[in-house]
C-alpha cells in the first residue's frame, strides 16, 4: 500500500481553474433561483415554472436511457412502471437495474 | 416516508400563518440524507472512476478533493477531468463546465417553491450543494421539501462523492466496472422513477410529451448534454403555449401549499376539479 498522498499539494492554476469551474456553476444554480424568483407568482410563468422539473427531469434520463440501448430503453419503462404500480423508490430501482443488469449478462448490450 | 395522519392535521389545525419549518433543521437535513441513500453504491463508484482518472491525468488528491466540493457536479467534472493536462486548459475546462451545467440554471428556477419566503442567505447557502439527485428528491417530497432537506441530500452525495474520489485515487485501478452491476443505469432509474412523483395532472401531459421528444431529437443531433436543455426547452415552451386563465387557480393553489399538505404540486382534488380540456394542440 502506498503512502496516503499529501493532502496540501495544491498547484495555482489548478486551484484557479477549480475556483473558475465553482464559480460558474454556483452562479447558473443561485442565479437560477434568484431570477425564478423575480417572475410573476401566477399566470403563464408561474404555470411554467410549474412543468420546469418535470421536463428538466425526462430530458435528464429519456436521453441516458436510449444511450444504453435496447436493454436501457426496457429497464426505464420497467422503472417507471413499477413506481407507477408500487409508488417505491426502491422497488423501482431495483426492478429497472436488475433487470439492465441481467439483460448486459445475458445479451450484452 | 409519507405521514398522511400527520399532514392532515397540519393543515386542519395550522392558522393562515403558520409558522415555517426551520431553514436547516436536523432532522431535516437527516431525512434528506436518509432519502438519497439509494444512490451511493452508485455515486460511489462513479465517485472511485473519477478518482482513478484524476491520478491518471496528474491531478493531486487535494485538488480532486477540493474541486468535488467547490463545483460538485459529476458529469462536468469527468468532462473537466478528462480534459485535464500538465498545462491545464483553463478556459476550456471552464467553458466546458459552464456548458454542461447550463441546465442548473432552469434546476435553480425549480427550486423556487422550495425556497419560498426564506431569506436571501439560506438560498445563497442552500444553493450549492444542488446536484441532479437531491434535487429530482426534493422536489418529488410530499411535505418535507424544504432547504434543509435539500442540504442534507446534498451534504450526504458530496461526502460519498468525495469518499469514492478517494478510494479511486489511492487503489489507481482495480474499481468493479460500474456497467457490469447496472450501477450506470442507477442514475438513469431514480430520475426516472421520480419522475411519476413529478405528475400532476393533465396539465403536464403535453409538456412532458414535448420534453422527451426534445431530448430524443437533441440526443440524436446535438452534442453532449445539449440533449437536456434541448428537451427542457422544448417542455417549457408547450407549457407556455398550453397555458389558459382559467388554470392560474391550480398554480395558485400550488404554491400557497408549500407548508401545508404537499411541498410542490396541487393538491389531490384540485387539478381534477380544474377544468382541463385538452383542446388546444
Amino acid at each position: 500500500m502506498t503512502q496516503f498522498p499529501d493532502l496540501t499539494s495544491f498547484s495555482l492554476e489548478a486551484v484557479l481553474t477549480i475556483l473558475g469551474m465553482a464559480a460558474v456553476t454556483y452562479g447558473m444554480r443561485l442565479g437560477g433561483l434568484l431570477m425564478a424568483d423575480r417572475l410573476p407568482q401566477h399566470g403563464r410563468w408561474a404555470h411554467v415554472l410549474e412543468r420546469l422539473p418535470g421536463a428538466v427531469l425526462i430530458s435528464v434520463w429519456v436521453p441516458s436511457a436510449l444511450s444504453a440501448g435496447a436493454i436501457g430503453i426496457a429497464g426505464a419503462a420497467a422503472t417507471v412502471i413499477t413506481m407507477a404500480v408500487a409508488r417505491n423508490l426502491f422497488a423501482a430501482m431495483a426492478v429497472g437495474m436488475v433487470l439492465v443488469g441481467v439483460g448486459r449478462y445475458f445479451i450484452g448490450n | 416516508m409519507s405521514r398522511p395522519g400527520q399532514t392532515e392535521n397540519q393543515t386542519e389545525h395550522a392558522p393562515e400563518k403558520s409558522p415555517q419549518t426551520g431553514h436547516f433543521d436536523a432532522d431535516t437535513i437527516r431525512r434528506g440524507a436518509i432519502a438519497c441513500l439509494p444512490l451511493l453504491p452508485s455515486t460511489i463508484i462513479f465517485g472511485a472512476v473519477l478518482g482513478v482518472l484524476s491520478a491518471q491525468r496528474g491531478l493531486s488528491l487535494s485538488e480532486l478533493l477540493f474541486m468535488s466540493l467547490a463545483v460538485f457536479a459529476g458529469s462536468a467534472q469527468f468532462v473537466s477531468v478528462d480534459l485535464w493536462r500538465e498545462t491545464i486548459p483553463s478556459a476550456t475546462i471552464i467553458i466546458a463546465t459552464a456548458v454542461i451545467n447550463m441546465r442548473y440554471v432552469l434546476i435553480g428556477a425549480s427550486l423556487r417553491p422550495v425556497f419560498r419566503g426564506r431569506p436571501l442567505w439560506v438560498k445563497v447557502s442552500g444553493m450549492h450543494m444542488v446536484a441532479d439527485e437531491n434535487w429530482a428528491v426534493t422536489m418529488t417530497q410530499k411535505d418535507l421539501a424544504n432547504p434543509g432537506f435539500l442540504l442534507g441530500g446534498g451534504i450526504f452525495l458530496g461526502v460519498v462523492w468525495a469518499t469514492g474520489n478517494t478510494v479511486g485515487y489511492l487503489l489507481g485501478g482495480g474499481i468493479p466496472d460500474p456497467e457490469v452491476y447496472a450501477l450506470d443505469f442507477a442514475f438513469t432509474a431514480v430520475f426516472a422513477a421520480l419522475t411519476i412523483g413529478m405528475w400532476k395532472g393533465r396539465v403536464d401531459l403535453l409538456p412532458w410529451i414535448a420534453a422527451a421528444t426534445g431530448s430524443i431529437i437533441g440526443h440524436f443531433v446535438l452534442p453532449g448534454t445539449w440533449s437536456i436543455l434541448a428537451g427542457a426547452g422544448a417542455g417549457v415552451l408547450v407549457a407556455a403555449l398550453t397555458w389558459r386563465e382559467d388554470m392560474d387557480d391550480d398554480s395558485l393553489e400550488a404554491e400557497c401549499a408549500v407548508e401545508g399538505r404537499e411541498a410542490y404540486g396541487a393538491p389531490e382534488g384540485i387539478t381534477d376539479a380544474t377544468p382541463v380540456t385538452e383542446t388546444g394542440k
